[in-house]
């Protein structure tokens, strides 16, 4: 039996195209030192630290969680690094749970950052190489195929981009705050990768999440109340293999399955309350909502038509504002997973989901080929039935 | 006929930025300025300054103080030919030198005629260089004796943010079944590896099968078709990082050659209008004159048909391919 988890610390920055004041070592432990003292505790109650940020090409500082040791109080403890693309701030998370729930660690802080400003995006994720497709380019084909198969009006792309920059703007991390967001304006920036544009894409930005995870002892010694890690789940698969469904990708499904399932959810859509899925470009919202079974095929985009992944919704969706409003790569997915528990701790502030007790944070990566997800709860042992 | 496909050779380089934060900051000011700077922790001076205590991670209460210019070697080792990355272009040591004042050594170059002139327990000082632009470079070491006097004029403003330029090049042989899909785009053939395990063709192989986990080899191999089906595509708006080429929007397609099971992706459309480009548009390779073709950024990961072989792709002027067709391939 597994050692109950939960999360008694959450440490944001504030998300921007550029921190200049910090160096990136100063960027992760602001952070830190945030969720340390959101959970009434210093370095010396930390037993091993768990970072996860996205490929080193992005900032070009190789093995980074050797040098960040003295920034995060890993000294003389156990640090420990992982990566998984796009998905990693969620894996991280979730490889930090784990370490807890194995009782091999009583008290683990974990951070995901990306100092993206150090570097540029599009041309890592182009292999260097001139022409390339970048993520944009890699996702776009798919989210037409999607835009297809369900017979998705425009607009839902575009009430999408809307929805979630009114949300940053009630989150005083959020990076992108444009107090005049309207579907005019999504619709009339640039096309960058047909069919998305620029209002439709997440931005760039530097940042860091981080949480500190504890045991039930840990969490009755805590300053704020917990949010119970009820159940997590990792699924991989091919890039590209002969019937593989990039739309609705299969190793999404069984994620979410196996997460509903450990956690006794029948009924994802009246059980959670709130749900932070990654959602980079627009399109990808009704996508995670039919591939996480959260909506029937081909039914996602009409949860987002009819607003129902609207704070004040039956489904919220990335009440924090999302990816498409602060894009921190490596932080990205833990951050998802901290706004969860946030939702259930009821400290989200303006955006806050009322009454939620259930949410769910969700990242993916590679060619959308890496999911995590984490399922958390107000009550150590909620009641489903 | 080897003598055509030459190794995959890429050079990955961009200009990376550091912001320096607090304390490196004013280290890199400081030094372009002239001076080297140490921090005192807890009565000890550490040079290269720390931002946080390097015992106990706490916040660090950064009092900078000078130290050097001169100071003694810990150790060292001679770099007898340097690389051109090197901060020295002749022969030099690298040593650990405790400067004047610092109660920790600084990892640096020193510039003397031989490894003769270098040891244990020598004195060495800084020289700064003709320009400085606020890095570590700005500075390199002499054995005390061979030291000039240097009048440094500081520079203008805070060293916040510094670039450099990091570059690595990569040169690896083709895999031999990268290097027959080479050959054989040089003779106008599209070759593939069917899998005997799963029946599947991929194009190109990848020399195993991904499905079935078995390896691919040589008698796997059979030609494709060059005529084949959009299955998804983007126009891309090129973002202008350090390095691209590209100015203005060009399609990017992935087509699924008729008799394969795994599109090819990454084929660049120049010639057809996005509002004209449809997935489940007929495609056929129109190919450069055997003798105009070459081979030259193919690598052992990216597999395309590149434009050094294939001119372009025109319509077939066949229907169109209904898209639920297409479902198992979409890509």
């Amino acid at each position: 039996m597994a050692v109950p988890c939960a999360v008694v610390g959450l440490g944001q920055t504030k998300y921007s195209r550029r921190r200049d004041d910090v160096s990136l070592d100063g960027l992760v432990r602001e952070a830190a030192l945030r969720a340390l003292e959101d959970a009434g505790a210093d370095f010396s109650h930390l037993d091993a630290i768990v970072i996860g940020k996205a490929p080193d090409a992005l900032e070009g500082v190789m093995m980074p969680e050797l040098s960040l040791c003295d920034a995060l109080g890993a000294i003389g403890k156990p640090i420990y690094r992982v990566h998984t693309a796009g998905s990693v701030g969620a894996s991280t998370a979730v490889s930090a749970a784990t370490l807890v729930e194995s009782g091999l660690f009583n008290t683990v802080l974990t951070v995901g950052y990306e100092k993206q400003a150090e570097g540029n995006a599009t041309w890592t994720l182009s292999g260097g190489r001139s022409g390339g497709q970048g993520a944009g380019g890699t996702f776009a084909p798919w989210m037409r195929s999607y835009i297809q198969q369900s017979g998705a009006p425009d607009y839902i792309g575009w009430m999408v981009a809307v929805k979630d920059r009114l949300n940053a703007l009630k989150n005083p991390y959020a990076h992108l705050q444009i107090d005049d967001i309207s579907i005019e304006k999504v619709k009339d920036s640039a096309m960058l990768w047909e069919p998305i544009r620029f209002l439709e894409s997440c931005p760039s930005s530097d940042g860091a999440a981080a949480m500190v995870l504890t045991n039930e002892e840990g969490a009755r010694k805590s300053a704020r109340p917990a949010a119970w890690v009820i159940s997590h789940a990792k699924r991989t698969e091919f890039s590209q293999f002969p019937g593989r469904d990039p739309v609705r990708p299969q190793a999404g499904v069984e994620c979410s399955k196996a997460l509903y399932k450990k956690a006794g959810i029948t009924n994802p859509r009246k059980q959670i309350d709130a749900a932070e899925l990654y959602v980079p470009f627009s399109w990808y919202e009704p996508m995670w909502l039919e591939g996480h079974d959260i909506a029937e095929i081909g039914e996602g985009w009409k949860m987002t038509d009819e607003g129902a992944t609207e704070i004040g919704g039956d489904f919220p969706v990335n009440p924090s504002g999302g990816v498409l409003s602060s894009n921190p790569i490596g932080a990205s997915g833990m951050i998802r997973c901290l706004e969860a528990a946030n939702q259930v701790r009821g400290t989200a502030g303006e955006y806050q989901v009322e009454g939620a007790k259930t949410a769910v944070g969700h990242a993916y990566g590679g060619a959308a080929q890496y999911f995590a997800m984490w399922l958390v709860a107000s009550e150590m042992n909620p009641d489903f039935s | 006929m080897t003598t055509q496909i030459p190794d995959s050779y890429h050079v990955l380089e961009f200009p990376y930025t550091r912001t320096t934060g607090p304390v490196v900051g004013p280290f890199l000011t400081a030094l372009r300025d002239g001076k080297i700077l140490g921090s005192r922790i807890d009565g000890k001076v550490y040079c290269p300054p720390l931002e946080y205590h390097p015992t106990t991670a706490a916040a660090v209460e950064s009092e900078l103080v000078e130290v050097g210019p001169s100071g003694t070697i810990l150790s060292w080792t001679w770099v007898a030919h340097p690389t051109p990355k090197h901060p020295l272009s002749e022969s030099f040591a690298f040593a650990l030198i405790q400067l004047d004042g610092a109660d920790t050594p600084l990892a640096h170059a020193v510039k003397a005629a031989s490894s003769e002139a270098i040891s244990t327990g020598a004195r060495v000082t800084a020289q700064w260089r003709e320009e400085c632009v606020g890095a570590i470079t700005d500075v390199y070491f002499v054995p005390e004796v061979d030291a000039e006097q240097q009048k440094i004029e500081p520079g203008e403003g805070d060293v916040i943010i510094t670039e450099h330029l990091i570059s690595l090049t990569i040169s690896e042989p083709l895999h031999p079944h990268r290097r027959r899909f080479a050959e054989g785009l040089l003779e106008g053939k599209i070759i593939g590896q069917r899998s005997p395990a799963s029946g599947k063709l991929y194009v190109p192989g990848r020399g195993y099968d991904p499905m079935e986990r078995i390896r691919l080899d040589q008698s796997a191999e059979e030609e494709v078709a060059d005529v084949g089906t959009v299955v998804g595509f983007t126009e891309i708006n090129p973002v202008q990082y350090h390095g691209q080429k590209e100015r203005k929007p060009y399609i990017r397609c992935s087509i699924l050659l008729d008799g394969s099971d795994q599109p090819i992706q990454g084929i660049d459309i120049r010639h057809i209008g996005v509002d004209d480009f449809r997935v489940g548009m007929r495609l056929k390779a129109v190919w450069k004159a055997p003798e105009d073709r070459y081979i030259e950024d193919l690598d052992n990961r990216y597999g395309t048909i590149p434009d050094t072989v294939v001119e372009r792709w025109d319509p077939t002027g066949e229907p169109d391919v209904e898209p639920d067709m297409l479902k198992e391939h979409t890509i």
